[in-house]
């Protein structure tokens, strides 16, 4: 390992926060961009078809 | 953007590997620097490994899941240093493969056991806890007495531990069996050889009170009155317990 | 190919049983080849049976899951009777025999690794194949793999059982198992996730259902997280002994990321992957919604991995690891909740069904209970909360609200739901049974969880009380004699659990045999599978 200790934790601590922040906002417009309502819809109520035929 | 995580979800492969990246990042992020530095484990030069008994009764600690019911770990709190003593610190258990901190207090906890009763009170408890603490829940180990200690393959427990960083000599492995019997036996030929490679301040006499027979419960009770007695370290932490709830560790 | 795997076993067994002479890897040895032989036989006298009908491969392959049910409803019974028995334990301590295998010490494993990987593990594993197959409409790509997969992970539980009671164990919590159990587990496992890849490989559907994240996720991270936290040295071949690789601060944290995560990836994600299925079948109506399944499902998967260390307050552990752990414990109750509230609002509509139909009544005390008890996690994870709760048993009930309330409602409202599905039958045997296994076990569950709640304060606050000289109030002998009433008022709370788990499997059995619930026709419609597939299939068995 070249990187020293300090340059981790301080690594650790910050990009921590940020990966978090960015991975929540693409999660979130992902799930709820417009476009995508309909394919979620479908998959939501595809498994009780069979039951229902 | 959108079309990427669609493709996602319709390749397995890449889902798959989508999902080990997602959980793998906290694990990185906060184990990877534990590792990187000597700085998290203090510096200590007094510490001293287990010896050969020591670690033949640590290893019947593990067998009977005494982990379960007690802890060794003494936290940064006023009560824990005030009942238990000094505070726990990491360089304590560098040489614990595996860590025995534990998780629970169903009996107290262990880390400052070590000389705190005699020899003789931790067999009478073991055999029978209620002989001496009548309201005790912990089971009766009746049997450690009776049982002789398997004690001649320890050689290459040693070794094994040596191979995941344990400093032990080669002298201390090779000499692993006859010091596990010269630990219990202070009058035999093989205890001198404990003195030299351990230090002169190791425990050596019969633990289970008969210098004769090495039972289960000389390991046991040597491993017990070891029990925060590797290195020196706890006893000059301050005094003044009030700066102790202060962590002291990190920042 | 079975004959050869089954006979690698045997001689595998022989031969550890050979060179681990003297040693519990020894007995492990011969049990694995007596295993490995007792299978061999049933394949060979399989032969004389009649040949089974070459449309099977056009239908879904459920043999495997039936077989799990039935382990995990075998495991749930002997661990929760293991389990109220160390409860008993602790108001009876004399009731060892004077013998090594029954103590607390031994049997606490036992307990915690029946009902973790037996009962859990098995369930989830079978309604993982069931839930596959019709998510993506396919076979499972072959049949010797489910079976390799459910008797190889079925002969690890027996080891890591059997082990316990002769004193194997590693000591790492939840992970207790030596090295060869481990190294076992882990080609297993791998054989679990390429079936589950070559399943999903072969899907109809476009999308992946929901419930299959979660199952993967459960796989995958558990592999993870199996591989690293066991990394060992084994004393040698023919010691079941081995050091971990890790050692103190390391090894904690190390223990503990691993502690924390198989209850966020086996106990809350592949639960989950079963609640997404199987409650919006039994309540017939979709997931209230989707997109927050989906948020939910990333965030427990990002965030869970961060949260170990809260299990490691106020100790040697640097605190910057400490804070981080706190932190992202409370904000994993945001994806947690969202789970918990998109289940309930699946049933919001619907409450005279989850009125009249105790199985799905199962699942909605499951949702109700896992956000419960995950919002009393993202508590107990606070630092000053923790000062009071750790090394308590408000830890154990915690713990316990999780694994009765969530894990075990979830899998029974599952297992009730899936049972007349797979033998073909109209329904259950027994709704009231039903009923009763319900009462019982919501009964037990909360005169468990109340008694916890209690024990573990009173402890918490004895321990750090102090009397008008500043010297400590209670020696800790007085904390331990304060825990009787609770201790009994625990144990009893398991006995109602355990009774319910034997009703639970009764019913099962006799909704097996019986013959006037049978069903005309097949109640799955056959998937559709291409020819160029069914070849493969045939050649490949």
């Amino acid at each position: 390992m070249t990187f020293d200790h300090e340059t981790l934790v301080a690594f650790s601590k910050s990009y921590g926060l940020f990966y978090m922040m960015g991975f929540f906002a693409i999660v979130v417009i992902y799930a709820y961009w417009p476009s995508n309502k309909d394919k979620f819809d479908k998959a939501a109520s595809r498994i009780l078809e069979d039951e229902q035929e | 953007m959108f079309k990427t995580h669609e493709k996602l979800e319709r390749s397995t492969i890449g889902f798959a590997v989508a999902i080990m990246i997602a959980a793998s990042i906290g694990g990185i992020i906060e184990i990877i620097p534990l590792f990187t530095i000597d700085e998290t484990v203090e510096d200590v030069p007094d510490m001293r490994q287990y010896t050969p008994l020591e670690l033949a009764g640590r290893n019947i600690y593990i067998r009977e899941g005494c982990y379960a019911c007690h802890s060794q770990m003494v936290r940064t709190l006023q009560d824990e240093v005030e009942r238990y003593g000094p505070y726990s610190l990491a360089v304590e258990s560098k040489y614990d493969h595996p860590m025995l901190w534990g998780s629970k207090r169903t009996g107290p906890d262990l880390a400052r056991v070590g000389n705190k009763y005699s020899d003789q009170w931790h067999v009478t408890h073991l055999n029978n806890p209620r002989d001496v603490v009548p309201q005790s829940v912990m089971p009766s180990y009746g049997w450690l007495l009776r049982t002789e200690l398997k004690y001649d393959d320890l050689d290459r427990h040693l070794a094994a531990l040596k191979k995941v960083g344990v400093p032990y000599t080669d002298d201390m492995i090779d000499n692993a069996v006859a010091d596990a019997y010269g630990q219990s036996d202070p009058e035999s030929d093989q205890a001198s050889g404990v003195f030299e490679r351990y230090g002169d301040d190791t425990n050596v006499r019969a633990f289970d009170g008969d210098r004769r027979k090495l039972t289960e419960m000389d390991a046991l009770v040597a491993y017990l009155q070891i029990m925060g007695g590797l290195t020196d370290i706890s006893q000059v932490q301050t005094d003044d317990v009030n700066t102790v709830t202060k962590n002291i560790s990190g920042e | 190919m079975a004959m050869f795997l089954a006979l690698c076993l045997g001689f595998g067994g022989f031969f550890l049983g050979v060179i681990g002479q003297g040693d519990p890897i020894g007995v492990h040895g011969y049990l694995i080849a007596f295993v490995g032989y007792l299978l061999l036989f049933l394949i060979v006298h399989s032969f004389y049976s009649p040949n089974p009908s070459p449309k099977r491969v056009t239908r879904y392959f459920d043999d495997p899951t039936k077989a799990g049910i039935i382990l995990a409803m075998l495991w749930v019974i002997i661990a929760t009777f293991v389990g109220d028995w160390i409860a008993w334990l602790l108001v009876f301590p004399e009731a060892t025999f004077d013998a090594g295998w029954s103590s607390f010490g031994r049997l606490r494993p036992v307990h915690t690794s029946g009902v973790i990987f037996g009962f859990g593990g098995n369930a989830l594993i079978a309604t993982s194949f069931h839930v596959l197959q019709r998510t993506s409409r396919a076979r499972l790509p072959d049949q010797l793999t489910p079976w390799v997969i459910i008797i190889g992970y079925n002969l690890f539980c027996l080891i890591a059982a059997t082990g316990y009671l002769m004193g194997v164990t590693s000591s790492k919590e939840y992970a207790e198992p030596e090295w060869y159990a481990d190294i076992f587990l882990t080609v297993v496992w791998v054989l679990y996730l390429l079936l589950y890849l070559r399943t999903l490989k072969r899907r109809k559907e476009p999308h992946i259902y929901v419930a299959n994240w979660y199952f993967m996720a459960f796989i995958i991270v558990m592999a993870i997280l199996h591989v690293f936290n066991g990394l060992a040295v084994p004393v040698s071949l023919g010691h079941a002994k081995s050091y971990s690789l890790f050692s103190g601060v390391q090894d904690a944290m190390v223990q503990w990321w691993y502690g924390h995560n198989a209850v966020a990836f086996f106990l809350t994600a592949g639960f989950l992957g079963m609640l997404y299925y199987y409650l919006p079948m039994r309540a017939q109506r979709p997931i209230f919604s989707y997109r927050l399944s989906i948020i939910s499902f990333w965030g427990i998967t990002f965030l869970y991995m961060w949260v170990g260390s809260h299990h490691l307050h106020y100790t040697a552990l640097p605190q910057w690891v400490q804070t981080l752990g706190m932190s992202f414990s409370i904000i994993l109750l945001v994806p947690s909740w969202a789970s918990a509230g998109n289940a309930l609002l699946t049933l919001n509509g619907a409450w005279d069904k989850v009125r009249d139909d105790p199985t799905l009544r199962f699942m909605m005390v499951a949702a109700i209970f896992y956000g419960l008890s995950t919002f009393e996690g993202s508590f107990l994870a606070i630092r000053p909360v923790n000062a009071l709760s750790h090394y308590t048993d408000w830890t154990v009930g915690h713990v316990h609200s999780g694994a009765l309330g969530w894990v075990a409602m979830i899998t029974f409202g599952s297992i009730y739901t899936l049972v007349p599905w797979l033998w073909g039958k109209k329904e259950m045997y027994s709704k009231k049974l039903i009923e009763v296994h319900f009462w019982l076990a919501l009964a037990g569950t909360i005169i468990y969880v109340f008694a916890m709640w209690n024990s573990g304060i009173i402890q918490g606050l004895m321990w750090r009380a102090y009397n008008g000289e500043g010297t400590l109030a209670y020696s800790f002998i007085e904390s331990v004699e304060a825990m009787k009433p609770y201790y009994v008022a625990r144990a009893f709370g398991g006995f109602c659990f355990f009774l319910g788990t034997v009703i639970g499997l009764y019913n099962i059995v006799k909704t097996i045999k019986s013959t006037d619930l049978e069903l005309a026709a097949p109640p799955d419609k056959e998937p559709i599978v291409h020819s160029s597939d069914a070849l493969t299939l045939q050649t490949a068995e």
